[in-house]
């Protein structure tokens, strides 16, 4: 489904170029959950912003379904935002104003929707979250597990094929992050749909059918769940950060 | 870091910040000085007697004015104050005493307040020299640049300030002294409720606000100051329900309706307007009631200038002329003053006739709106008289055909009288109309040259009429002076007249000027003024309003790029949010206002308020004034938060 191919990002100019993704490439089949390590400045959001399309790169192509998306115009990246792509966010990027009902119609409202058929979609995908009963209630009214669900729903709702999730769990407690990651496993095991994760922590990571580390931009390992369970992945993957070493062991 | 670094940092991260209200602080200091400084001027008040109590109507003014300052001070500052809540919880919260944040915040604003009065105060000083040109060219004298600098003025402005900003102060400081830190932490992510909650309870208010709406504005066009008195606490009354009830009644209305709130950008536009729901319907309430009071004051002046003008221009035709009120008083004592005292070109001493007949008049009484004064026949001129005087006022020769009279009226009745074509028979000689002539002619009082219209008949027709009243008009040298006409006005005046309850018509070309002069600058300049600081004070509080969103919105439309709306639609939405925010407040103003200048501008006599002074002039004028102001506001608010929350980039 995506295919990431020698992608580089190069910020700032002159004599003070940083290269915050070195020749990265990996592939994402239809229906995986992977999860995308590393430290503190390793690239990860970095390659996330660049998959969205928020951000360009330097060198390389991102093909999603062996369409380019570099070479979209603003009009066309901005419809393939809208209909391809789901945000869940660490700070859950929900619109104060709006009533959690209206956050995760809006997505439907942006597509141009029938208005009529929005509310009774609202319903259906915050019933399957179990939201149901905060949907007239304000972000500041609703507890951050809460919120993170609803930011779910909005990225999936208008039947989105490809989910990015950026440290999710962040500003969660472990019982909320459980409920979220589980509800992730559901979209991806029930939904079918595709899962791209950037985490610090490894639990999180440990529900996803394949890790990436990154390491100074580039990619410095990759692990495979296959058929353990997901404690025993959880190990492994505290292994190889070990090895990794850096800032991202604090975590742990 | 001490203390009084970091408050002069925040003062002039608060100037760029919130430059629209720095500007209009600056504006505000300017506008203040300038006024002082006709206060303070002995040129502008030995211009002409009544310019005497220009100073004491401008210090009124002021007082207002200051009032009106003082209020957006305090709201800006406070406003301020909640928004900067969560940086002042921080210093709370390690540990400064609220003693010190309150001086920490009373000294940047100090700081700011500072510059903003040495700024306005140069600012000023050029505005000053504007309304001195003005001044000098209602009285039609010469205007010479000269910048000075006023230190009266200058201290009475530092004065406003000071009771402007400690007023603002201490309401500020008692705020912060009160606060703990977790309100001020957690302030700013709320929505607030609806202020209204339930929905019959809504729509109750929502009618009699309306109800109340309709009769505030027929009370303020009764024209009787009581009852206009009660109109105006209707509209008040209008404004605060209206708009509180329809800010409720959005997010119920969309509840409803909720096909209505997913179409097109109904969503983000209305949220974002509804967010701040209690604080919006007070805030459009007031701003509204302060464009009412802006609309009515500038109207108000105009009608005053054009009343001045259109009632003092038919008197200004000669440069000089007395019309004596009583038959047994005698010219003498005036015709010694004038021939002692004012070099004469040319003048004229003549008799105005009764007329035949009541049959002009009563065509006009049926014919148009009709004042006349109690005076029940016409007022005839023989030809030679009319002649002369036409010569002596600086008019062509306008000669009636051998057996026609002619008509000589004011405009407003030219058209009616056009239609008049029954002749004219006076002393046993029958006449025709011959034509009709409408120049100023000093038409307005029963000693003048006719009330509104005047006959001039061939000079044998008038041997058998009796005499109405005697005039005298002349041509003089140089401009009759304001003691020469003080001097004329006090021989009208003095005991050992025949008839001390007579009333003499006096009238100078130059006394009218300057009459119309002063009086415009006594009326005009303070509605103005007034006016102006109204303006600027709402759109300034409504900008700054918008403007603190401006985070909020970037955040928003941040987000919105993500999931994929594009730039077009984006600015789009922001238009849309904002060409509402800013008409709402506008709305109610215009219907109320509108209606009452109109009415206004027709009280008046007929004939005074014409042309540019003519009803609907007046209040298109005002409008546009008005808008003009505020649109001046809208563009820098317009384009700075596109700046801000759409950045090139995206």
């Amino acid at each position: 489904m995506l295919q990431v191919q020698n992608i580089e990002k190069y910020y700032g100019s002159g004599n003070h170029v940083t290269k915050a993704l070195d020749r990265v490439s990996f592939e994402v089949e239809d229906g995986e959950f992977v999860a995308i390590m590393g430290a503190s400045g390793s690239g990860k959001t970095t390659l996330l912003n660049c998959i969205s399309t928020i951000d360009s790169i330097s060198a390389g192509s991102i093909l999603l379904d062996g369409v380019s998306i570099t070479e979209l115009s603003e009009t066309e990246l901005a419809k393939f935002r809208r209909e391809r792509l789901g945000f869940v966010f660490q700070d859950f990027n929900l619109l104060d104003t709006l009533t959690i009902e209206e956050n995760i119609g809006l997505a439907l409202a942006l597509n141009h929707e029938d208005p009529r058929r929005v509310q009774r979609r609202v319903e259906e995908t915050a019933g399957k979250l179990g939201i149901s009963d905060i949907l007239g209630k304000f972000p500041w009214q609703v507890s951050g597990g809460q919120k993170q669900r609803a930011a779910c729903a909005r990225a999936m709702i208008a039947g989105q094929t490809l989910l990015l999730a950026d440290e999710p769990t962040g500003a969660l407690d472990s019982k909320a992050s459980k409920n979220l990651l589980e509800i992730m496993t559901a979209m991806n095991r029930d939904m079918g749909a595709t899962i791209l994760m950037v985490t610090h922590d490894a639990y999180s990571a440990g529900y996803a059918g394949r890790v990436l580390f990154l390491k100074d931009g580039r990619v410095f390992n990759e692990l495979l769940r296959g058929g353990r369970s997901r404690a025993v992945f959880y190990h492994e993957i505290l292994d190889v950060l070990a090895v990794l070493g850096g800032d991202i062991s604090d975590v742990i | 870091m001490t203390l009084s670094k970091l408050s002069l940092r925040n003062a002039r991260r608060q100037a760029r910040d919130y430059l629209v209200y720095f500007v209009t602080v600056v504006l505000a200091a300017a506008l203040l000085y300038a006024f002082n400084g006709l206060v303070f001027s002995t040129e502008i008040r030995a211009l002409s007697q009544s310019m005497a109590t220009l100073p004491l109507v401008i210090v009124l003014a002021s007082a207002v004015v200051v009032c009106v300052f003082g209020w957006l001070v305090s709201y800006s500052t406070r406003f301020m104050l909640s928004r900067r809540s969560r940086e002042l919880g921080t210093y709370l919260l390690i540990g400064l005493e609220s003693r010190q944040v309150a001086r920490l915040f009373f000294l940047e604003n100090l700081a700011v307040g500072g510059c903003a009065l040495v700024l306005g105060i140069l600012l000023g000083g050029m505005l000053y020299q504007a309304f001195r040109a003005i001044v000098l060219t209602l009285f039609g004298m010469a205007y010479r640049f000269s910048f000075g600098f006023s230190l009266p003025a200058t201290g009475l402005t530092a004065l406003y300030f000071l009771l402007i900003y400690l007023y603002a102060l201490r309401k500020s400081r008692k705020y912060i002294r009160k606060a703990n830190i977790h309100d001020l932490l957690y302030l700013d992510r709320r929505n607030e409720e609806k202020a209204v909650r339930t929905g019959r309870k809504r729509r109750l208010i929502f009618i009699a606000s309306i109800l109340l709406g309709v009769l505030g504005t027929a009370l303020l066009m009764a024209g009787n100051l009581s009852l206009g008195l009660a109109g105006a606490g209707c509209i008040i009354l209008f404004l605060y329900g209206f708009f509180l009830s329809f800010a409720s009644g959005v997010p119920a209305f969309f509840d409803r309706n909720p096909a209505r709130k997913y179409r097109g950008q109904n969503l983000l536009v209305f949220r974002s307007l509804t967010a701040k729901l209690a604080t919006m319907g007070i805030l459009m309430a007031t701003v509204s009631l302060i464009f009412t009071a802006t609309l009515i004051s500038e109207g108000t002046g105009l009608v005053f200038q054009g009343l001045y003008q259109g009632r003092s221009a038919p008197n200004a035709c000669f440069d000089l002329f007395i019309g004596i009120d009583d038959e047994q008083q005698s010219f003498e004592p005036y015709l010694e003053y004038v021939e002692d005292n004012i070099p004469v070109e040319d003048s004229l001493l003549y008799p105005v006739y009764c007329g035949v007949d009541t049959d002009i008049i009563d065509y006009l009484d049926l014919n148009v709106k009709f004042y006349h004064y109690g005076i029940e026949q016409d007022m005839v001129m023989k030809y030679s008289d009319y002649a002369a005087l036409r010569a002596i006022a600086g008019y062509p020769e306008a000669r009636p055909e051998p057996g026609q009279y002619l008509i000589h009226c004011i405009n407003y009745l030219e058209k009616a009288l056009r239609q008049y074509d029954r002749t004219l028979t006076m002393g046993g000689v029958a006449l025709t109309p011959g034509g009709i002539r409408t120049e100023h002619f000093l038409q307005q009082y029963s000693t003048g040259n006719g009330n509104r219209y005047l006959l001039v008949v061939p000079d044998e027709a008038v041997i058998n009429q009796p005499v109405h009243h005697q005039a005298y008009a002349a041509k003089t040298v140089n401009p009759v002076s304001e003691e020469q006409y003080q001097a004329l006005s006090a021989i009208n005046q003095s005991e050992s007249r025949t008839n001390p309850m007579g009333w003499d018509a006096i009238h100078t070309r130059a006394n009218e000027k300057a009459e119309v002069a002063a009086q415009t600058a006594l009326t005009v300049f303070p509605l103005y003024y007034l006016a102006l600081a109204l303006t600027m004070t709402a759109a300034t509080i409504l900008t700054i309003q918008q403007l603190a969103e401006s985070e909020r919105y970037r955040r928003q439309f941040a987000l919105l790029r993500k999931l994929g709306m594009d730039r077009r639609e984006m600015a789009g939405a922001l238009r849309r949010q904002f060409a509402i925010y800013y008409a709402m407040p506008a709305i109610p103003p215009v219907l109320m206002g509108v209606p009452f200048l109109l009415n206004l501008a027709k009280l008046p006599e007929p004939g005074v308020m014409v042309g540019v002074h003519s009803p609907a002039a007046i209040a298109g004028i005002a409008l546009g004034i008005f808008f003009l102001v505020y649109a001046v506001y809208i563009l820098l608010a317009y384009t700075s938060l596109k700046r801000n929350v759409l950045p090139d980039g995206i």
